[in-house]
């Protein structure tokens, strides 16, 4: 009995103590939880604020962001080794750096583009495009371009780093020089149908090499320099044809002018061009061209592409000293006065020239696989298709007897070739038929290996061959159309009465991003 | 000695063997890239196909119709699903790389279809409203006949096919800055089930969760749901086609799986997943 009382005792005793040990305790932990939620909200609220911060910092690049998205960076390379076997190439075997250009396009906002691209080959940066295009967005149809880009025409556009073989034909250089031109161009290109119009007008003098009495070009920076503008079409439809391919046609037009920078113009056949006596008178850049692209699905892709042209294509001379207009004399008679002008025209150094020209090529290209391509091109330009191939060299009125057509007298020796009955002066003609009046037909053969999208290598034979060309002189066996070169210090000379071996071995690398 | 034998024979076998498997035809891989509008319908005639033709494997993904025509002209991809058709510019690369012009096969037909919230009051809009929604000039549900709340739009990411189609064809403007981009109908119809006031659009193959709504050419018009009846009578005022391009015509294994899939066959899968056949 006591023991129980004593263990009662003991808990009664223990118990309060316990319990308030343990409210003391309880107490104690919620104020510990109490803190750990402060703690937990301090935290969470930090955390929140770090997160805002953070979704802040992420708005603030996505902003940067989308602005660079805006712009595209792309470009390529072309590294080449050539092996030239014309004997008048010296070194004839060399690397080079044919094409290191970065194309930059803004589009700040949608349908309007900047477009700026420049060519770094050594020791020279040039710009190659450098305008803006704004798009029609409501109709999708059309869009204007300004500033400097490719004039409208095939193989123009056809970009360099695309194009199967290494140089654009013949004549698309010698008519195009440089592909592009200053100025501004309409394109018509509905959604949904294969049609492209593009209408384009130019300075006309870009790419041209014009000199001036000493020889100088007086065109190194392309501005203009003339009023006349020249114009430019081209018109395009595509035809699909099934499932095996399609056919592209189409036809483009130049109409244009450029200041004779000469007192004399002569017709493409070297004689003296008599409606062009004026001052301040323009040559004619009046071509068509008519192109075709078929593309047939033979084991794989298979396209025949080809274009020909033909036209009239003005080349500008300089003069050694300006011209005088001046009222010489004037007399007053019944009220009347009567002025006498005469006209002072100086003899030209050098006259502009009218060519009539034609030239034309054809791509035969065969995809074999994912990888493998080959490329056949034969193309041909005849620069003056006026003169046979016999005539170039030898001056269409030579010395001797002197001849009268249509009130203009032709007389005297290789260098006079009339008199200007207008104004009374000699007109000389110190231009002779030449190198720049020989036709040439090319053939190009190339092989390209498309490692991945980015970079391939052509391996390329080119083989010009010139018309035979000038009168051989049966006793020396010479040709009357020469040019001279000289290569370590040795003369010598090229007859064009032969087919001139100016082959090239190309074998070239590119990178494209 | 007759282990020797035995041994040598073994070797025999084991190198006759070796050299018959090397010489097995090893699987066709097929490989399909492209729109994610078409990527259910794409999986599924891969699935089927591969169990009646084990020789071939065919590996499909998405990415959209502008990702799946840039592995086109990269050589990335045997075929690419488009839900649009290719630009001509597109075409120009395939012409200048390939010698070609590439070949158009359409698969199937899709009605491009407008989810609204299960709880939305509204049931049928024009075709002017929705260019109105999308691109920005109507901002609430009240000014289509729905409650007084700001429309919350979700579309797709430019490099989708679906994207180029509804904004050339139904908004014809830029899309409202304020609309959400997500990859692919999944995720579109998966964002408008969940707000009460959002809008989207996609392929007719996906619905689950949100309510199609019905469209109609112009205000007095009348409204209708895309099905295959409304699309086969020219009802249904926003359909297309679903494409498959190649590089070249097709041959050999890929020929067989393309002309499976126009088979009865394979356009009968077309139905069953939500779209529409194209015979």
């Amino acid at each position: 009995m006591k023991k129980i009382t004593r263990i009662l005792l003991t808990f009664g005793l223990i118990l309060p103590i316990l319990i308030v040990s343990t409210k003391t305790m309880a107490q104690k932990e919620v104020d510990v939880m109490k803190k750990e939620q402060d703690t937990i909200k301090e935290n969470v609220s930090t955390l929140r604020d770090k997160i805002n911060g953070v979704e802040e910092r992420i708005a603030t690049a996505e902003a940067d962001l989308s602005k660079l998205t805006k712009i595209k960076l792309s470009g390529y390379i072309q590294a080449q080794w050539q092996h030239l076997e014309a004997a008048s190439a010296y070194p004839d075997n060399l690397f080079m750096i044919r094409r290191a250009r970065i194309k930059f396009t803004y589009e700040p906002v949608q349908g309007v583009v900047f477009v700026l691209q420049p060519d770094f080959t050594p020791g020279n940066i040039t710009v190659k495009d450098a305008y803006l295009q704004l798009n029609d967005r409501w109709l999708k149809t059309f869009s204007i371009t300004a500033g400097k880009f490719n004039r409208p025409n095939y193989e123009v556009e056809y970009s360099s780093s695309n194009r199967e073989v290494p140089e654009r034909s013949r004549v698309i250089r010698a008519i195009y020089p440089d592909e592009r031109a200053t100025g501004a161009k309409l394109e018509i290109a509905p959604p949904r149908v294969p049609l492209k119009i593009q209408l384009a007008v130019f300075n006309g003098n870009d790419g041209l090499t014009i000199p001036d009495a000493s020889g100088v070009n007086i065109n190194p920076t392309n501005s203009d320099f003339d009023n006349h503008k020249d114009f430019m079409g081209r018109v395009t439809y595509t035809f699909k044809l099934g499932s095996v391919g399609g056919l592209s046609i189409g036809a483009h037009g130049y109409y244009g002018a450029i200041k004779a920078n000469s007192l004399d113009v002569l017709n493409s056949d070297y004689t003296y061009n008599k409606t062009n006596d004026n001052i301040g008178k323009l040559v004619k850049k009046n071509w068509v061209g008519f192109e075709a692209q078929l593309y047939f699905d033979f084991l794989g892709g298979l396209a025949l592409k080809g274009e020909y042209i033909f036209g009239v294509n003005g080349t500008p001379g300089y003069t050694s000293s300006s011209t005088v207009v001046s009222p010489m004399t004037s007399t007053l008679k019944n009220d009347t006065l009567t002025l006498t002008t005469l006209t002072t025209k100086t003899t030209a150094s050098r006259p502009a020239i009218e060519k009539n020209f034609m030239g034309y090529y054809v791509y035969l290209i065969k995809n074999i696989g994912k990888r493998n391509q080959v490329a056949v091109r034969y193309d041909y330009y005849n620069p003056n298709t006026k003169l046979s191939a016999d005539q170039i060299g030898t001056n269409k009125w030579d010395g001797g007897s002197s001849k009268t057509v249509n009130n203009i007298t032709y007389a005297g020796t290789d260098a006079v070739i009339a008199t200007n009955a207008q104004s009374k002066t000699v007109v000389t003609n110190n231009l002779k038929s030449g190198t720049g009046d020989i036709a040439y037909g090319t053939w190009t053969f190339a092989y390209t290996y498309f490692f991945d999208d980015n970079i391939k290598i052509m391996l390329a034979y080119e083989i010009p061959m010139n018309t035979k060309s000038g009168i051989v002189d049966e006793k020396t066996g010479l040709g009357n159309v020469t040019s001279n070169y000289t290569v370590n210090g040795v003369a010598s000379s090229y007859d064009y009465s032969n087919v001139i071996k100016q082959n090239t071995l190309t074998l070239r690398l590119q990178v494209k991003f | 000695m007759k282990n020797f034998k035995k041994a040598k024979l073994s070797l025999g076998l084991l190198i006759v063997a070796m050299i018959g498997f090397a010489f097995m035809p090893a699987p066709t891989k097929i490989t399909v890239k492209g729109s994610d509008t078409m990527v259910i319908l794409a999986q599924k005639w891969a699935e089927v196909y591969m169990k009646s033709h084990q020789d071939v494997i065919i590996q499909v993904t998405g990415g959209g119709s502008g990702t799946g025509i840039s592995a086109l002209i990269n050589g990335a991809t045997d075929i690419c699903n488009s839900s649009r058709p290719m630009k001509s510019s597109e075409i120009d690369k395939l012409k200048e790389r390939y010698a070609s012009m590439g070949v158009e096969i359409p698969c199937a037909k899709d009605g491009i279809t407008i989810f609204l919230n299960e709880s939305n009051p509204v049931s049928e809009l024009s075709v002017k409203q929705l260019a109105g929604i999308f691109s920005g000039k109507i901002r609430n549900w009240k000014e289509v006949g729905g409650p007084d709340q700001d429309i919350k739009l979700y579309g797709r990411e430019n490099s989708s096919g679906t994207y180029v189609f509804f904004k050339d064809n139904v908004v014809k403007a830029d899309y409202a800055a304020s609309c959400q981009t997500l990859p692919g109908t999944a995720a579109v119809v998966n964002a408008v089930s969940k707000d009460k006031f959002g809008i989207g659009y996609g392929g007719a193959a996906y619905a689950a969760g949100v309510k199609h709504c019905k469209v109609k050419k112009d205000d007095k018009g009348v409204a209708y749901f895309a099905t295959a009846e409304t699309i086969a009578k020219g009802q249904y005022p926003i359909t297309r086609y679903l494409y498959m391009y190649l590089r070249n015509r097709p041959t050999g294994q890929t020929k067989a799986y393309i002309d499976w899939i126009l088979s009865p066959e394979g356009q009968k899968l077309v139905t069953d997943i939500g779209y529409f056949p194209v015979k």
